[in-house]
């Protein structure tokens, strides 16, 4: 059939910006870029934290790949410390196959996002509504999967997807890797609820390389319309490590947005974080301003106040998916 | 004479509720499709690219170029969402890997190719319609 749509598609005309250019069916280029600049207490960088490529296509009916090479802290000029640095190589942050039976049926395999909540699967500057991540996404879960995902939607209800997720190594190019494992095992599911919300949840487990072993439930909910976004994920982790014992860790945010034109919109943010084992605590609060020209271009401010610890701090960001 | 007004008012409602406009677009497949019928929201899922197969037929959906008036009434009407919604999606499914629906220059060449390739669905005005079609929506 590939041949037959060949002779007689005709593409949308030209190149545009944050749909890569499709140089054929097999094969669509793209990437994206990120500089940021940090202003706090005992911080003053710039940096340019995100360099990507992106290349994915379908080969057949059923069989489709991505790869993403990505240069992080490409550059950082720390003006407090008088300091640069560079870090161009790439690692491989993504590099799957998906291969599909049905909208019921589908195997992803290989190095990808875990699908746990909606922050992980966004995980890139432009596509998000403010620069910093919610400690949520970066300390209570891998995330990313080497391994085997199932997923689909359910049969017998067409608004409800699965996702059964196995690792059973170790990381494909552990640099960029925020908790470093061996096992992962898991499920998540997301119910289409109607009028703009959304609600689902993961479960699982994970160990790490030095042999703590957690268990984790999560939640998570979102509610959007043309102009307001709510979105809330809270999860809870129980840590058996190998000489401490058994510790509890959670975390939660609450975000909402409001687009007051489609380029311009303030965003909110309040966030809690507990690491049992750490003995951290830390309570966030953040407000920030997000202009978009076009979508994939995204220009954001935000101010961080941190109740716990003197990092209060403002940050500002540039962002292109092209 | 309040009497007369009700009865006036009542035929009007009754008018309405009648002669609502035929429906100007339709939703469609070639005429051999095994596809028989398709639910709005599943429509709505295929031409997103969340759902790509219909039994064993892997879906081709296609669109008319974004310029295209009938384009804008049809993510108004079956996709629900605005030009802005379109552009955000599409460009959080490059991200993942996903190419928008292919197009086609003119309502007649998406006509053709519904009829000539397997799965191929798209739209086109309701006055197109011809016996190669099979209706699966009409907006």
């Amino acid at each position: 059939m590939a041949i037959i749509t060949h002779g007689v598609w005709a593409q949308e005309a030209g190149y545009q910006i944050g749909r890569g250019f499709e140089v054929s069916e097999f094969l669509t280029l793209g990437g994206y870029f990120s500089t940021e600049y940090e202003l706090g207490d005992d911080k003053n960088a710039f940096l340019v934290d995100d360099l990507a490529l992106l290349a994915y296509g379908d080969v057949g009916d059923r069989f489709s790949y991505l790869l993403e090479l990505e240069s992080i802290d490409a550059y950082v000029s720390d003006f407090e410390n008088d300091t640069t640095s560079t870090n161009l190589p790439p690692t491989i942050e993504r590099l799957y196959g998906d291969y599909k039976f049905s909208d019921n049926l589908a195997f992803r395999f290989g190095k990808h996002i875990s699908p746990i909540g909606y922050w992980n699967l966004q995980p890139i500057n432009v596509l998000r509504e403010t620069t910093s991540n919610p400690r949520y996404s970066r300390r209570m879960f891998p995330k990313f999967i080497t391994g085997v995902t199932m997923y689909g939607y359910t049969p017998f209800d067409e608004s409800l997807s699965y996702q059964i997720y196995v690792q059973n190594t170790r990381d494909m190019d552990q640099d960029n890797i925020n908790i470093l494992i061996d096992q992962h095992y898991g499920m998540s599911l997301e119910k289409e609820l109607g009028n703009g919300w959304k609600a689902g949840g993961s479960t699982g487990r994970f160990r790490q390389l030095d042999q703590t072993r957690t268990r984790y439930l999560q939640f998570n909910t979102r509610y959007d319309t043309a102009q307001y976004s709510a979105i809330a994920e809270a999860i809870v982790s129980y840590q058996d490590t190998r000489f401490a014992g058994s510790e509890r860790s959670s975390s939660y945010y609450l975000q909402g947005e409001y687009r007051f034109t489609p380029q311009h919109a303030v965003i909110t943010r309040g966030e809690y974080f507990r690491d049992g084992i750490a003995g951290i605590k830390e309570r966030i609060g953040i407000i920030g301003y997000s202009f978009r020209p076009v979508y994939p271009v995204s220009l954001k401010f935000e101010y961080q106040w941190h109740a716990d610890t003197k990092e209060n701090q403002f940050v500002t960001s540039f962002s292109v998916l092209f | 004479m309040l009497r007369i007004h009700s009865l006036i008012m009542l035929l009007l409602m009754t008018t309405a509720m009648t002669a609502a406009p035929a429906a100007d677009f339709a939703v469609v497949v070639a005429s051999g499709s095994s596809i028989q019928n398709m639910a709005p929201e599943r429509i709505r899922d295929v031409f997103l690219k969340r759902r790509n197969f219909e039994g064993d037929i892997k879906l081709v959906p296609v669109n008319p170029l974004g310029e295209d008036q009938l384009r804008r009434q049809f993510e108004q009407a079956v996709l629900q969402m605005n030009r802005d919604d379109v552009n955000r999606y599409w460009t959080t499914s490059h991200f993942q890997g996903v190419k928008p629906p292919i197009t086609q220059a003119s309502l007649e060449s998406v006509k053709r190719f519904v009829a000539r390739v397997d799965g191929a669905i798209g739209y086109i005005p309701r006055s197109m319609v011809d016996s190669s079609m099979r209706v699966l929506y009409e907006f």
